[in-house]
């Protein structure tokens, strides 16, 4: 099977339109770029609009509804940063199925509004975010206040660096390259602001040895991607670009629950190696890859663990841009989850979106220059699950 | 403030309770800091569990942890919804358990990975007590 076409809505701090409309916008605009007309749309897999804050029960019901789409194939999936991978997962089962040709993946994520709302009493405030915290991290990490993931990946980043020898600079390189990247982005909540190494170990330290500038940044926002069948895709105007190899692998643990490393994650290798392997390829093979590191220390590992990179030697790659155009391939060409921006669930429809634009050779000045092959990766938890998929462009 | 924070975290922890975190909380309230061994395997596993994780086994007990630890990482978050000042939180790894996420009682300044740590108790309010490690 393969991917016509996608679309990405612009990416903003706070909400700036409803789920549905956000949603709606994307698919319909995915579907144009991708020259189907909407009623050729058989399935529609959609990620909840966020994973925290309100009820979200029924989402795509309503969505559907909302759409006026008559549809065989109904979804929405949800498995943390892996929602949007999962939405397409699905489209992609349901296209191999037989029973629809189109499919359509989306996700959205709105930013979980952390401020009273109008009318809400302090103890309802309270309560709503308590919960909110304890249904995240569980009973056993919740009670220590944990607002956000950040002190799970700051002790990975520290046990990655008391590991390999990695310095907080090698971290910072990462962020500096990403934000470099990022410039080549219409859509990219960091263009127009530079960013240096001095400047990302100046910034705030938010949970040692974590800079600000070394988290990405959570925002709204939307991405949508139309999976078709091998005869539609070849009907389509644009080159498609084929689906080579999955991977995908669960840890049983769930953030610090049950883990084993820090330093480097066994989903990741697992997933990796089972995608590079489905796909008869190897890293090497790769010219652009889009991984989901929310944070700098992330960012480095997961090129280690899908082997882009050795052990250790990912900082070094970033500051010498061999992981930017010119280099031995070019990781997060959109500018990643730190200067791309990251609305969570949509994440890795956006990694996937990028990807296709880069085989189609259409990423403008952000393109990478010939590419033909295309990793993804998606995780959820702190790296406990992952899943890899690997894309090609017609020869 | 903070007995509205106490309160509400109460109440989550209960309604977010999974098969074995009441029981974890209930023997922690009496200073047991405890978590079940699976009958069949002997594993014994953190978070605890009415069944074991590793082999399946539907027979378990509720046994000591070590009391005693090694520092595996640690951080420290400035404003944390639960203690609202800065708290250092560390992963504590149990041998023959693995690592459990707690806070730590000392200043950041003073810690060094592999560091020994020790069981402590914090009453948070709420009728709630939580486990905590420090320096020995």
């Amino acid at each position: 099977m393969a991917l016509a076409g996608g679309a990405m809505s612009a990416l903003t701090k706070l909400r700036a339109l409803d789920s549905f409309e956000l949603v709606r916008c994307v698919v319909e605009e995915a579907l144009r770029d991708a020259g189907i007309p909407r009623g050729e749309v058989r399935s529609l897999a959609v990620t909840p609009p966020g994973l925290a804050g309100h009820s979200t029960a029924m989402f795509v019901s309503r969505l559907a509804a909302y759409l006026g789409l008559p549809l065989r194939s109904l979804a929405c999936l949800e498995n943390g940063g892996t929602s949007g991978a999962l939405a397409l997962r699905w489209a992609m089962h349901e296209v191999r199925s037989g029973r629809c040709p189109v499919a359509v993946a989306a996700g959205a994520d709105q930013r979980l509004d952390t401020r009273a709302e109008p009318g809400e009493t302090v103890e309802a405030f309270i309560d709503r975010n308590v919960h909110t915290t304890v249904a995240v991290y569980g009973p056993y990490d919740g009670p220590y206040g944990l607002g956000a993931p950040i002190p799970y990946y700051a002790m990975s980043a520290q046990r990655y660096m008391a590991e390999t020898g990695a310095t907080p600079t090698d971290l910072a390189w990462a962020a500096v390259r990403l934000r470099e990247h990022a410039q080549g982005h219409e859509r990219a909540m960091f263009r127009g602001r530079t960013l240096t190494v001095e400047e990302v170990l100046a910034s705030e330290m938010v949970c040692p040895p974590l800079h600000l500038a070394d988290c990405s940044q959570f925002v709204s926002g939307a991405a949508a991607v139309v999976v078709v069948a091998p005869e539609v895709a070849r009907a389509l105007n644009r080159p498609p670009v084929w689906l080579r190899g999955l991977g995908e692998y669960h840890h049983p643990s769930s953030f610090s629950a049950g883990a084993v490393d820090l330093a480097s994650f066994p989903s990741v290798r697992e997933a990796a190696r089972e995608a590079y392997a489905d796909a008869g390829v190897g890293p090497r093979d790769l010219d652009v890859a889009e991984v989901y590191g929310v944070f700098s220390s992330t960012e480095l590992i997961l090129c280690e663990d899908l082997g882009l990179f050795p052990r250790g030697r990912s900082g070094a790659a970033f500051r010498e841009g061999r992981a930017s155009r010119g280099g031995e391939v070019v990781v997060d060409p959109s500018g990643g989850r730190l200067s791309l921006g990251h609305p969570a669930c949509a994440t890795p429809l956006l990694e996937t979106l990028e990807v296709l634009l880069q085989l189609q050779g259409r990423a403008g000045a952000r393109q990478v220059p010939g590419a033909r092959l295309g990793l993804v990766h998606a995780e959820h938890g702190m790296l406990n699950g992952s899943m890899v998929s690997i894309w090609e462009r017609d020869a | 403030m903070k007995d509205l924070v106490d309160g509400a975290m109460a109440r989550a922890m209960e309604f977010q309770a999974d098969g074995g975190s009441g029981e974890f909380y209930r023997r922690l309230a009496e200073g047991r800091f405890q978590s079940t061994r699976c009958l069949c395997c002997g594993r014994t596993a953190f978070p605890p569990r009415p069944f074991c994780p590793g082999c399946g086994a539907g027979e378990v007990e509720w046994a000591d942890l070590p009391r005693r630890g090694r520092l595996h990482a640690f951080t420290q978050q400035g404003r944390a919804l639960r203690f609202l000042r800065p708290e250092v939180l560390g992963l504590v790894e149990l041998e023959g358990v693995g690592l459990v996420l707690s806070r730590i009682d000392a200043p950041f300044e003073a810690l060094s990975l592999g560091q020994e740590l020790e069981v402590a108790f914090l009453p948070v309010g709420g009728g709630v007590v939580l486990h905590q490690f420090r320096p020995v």
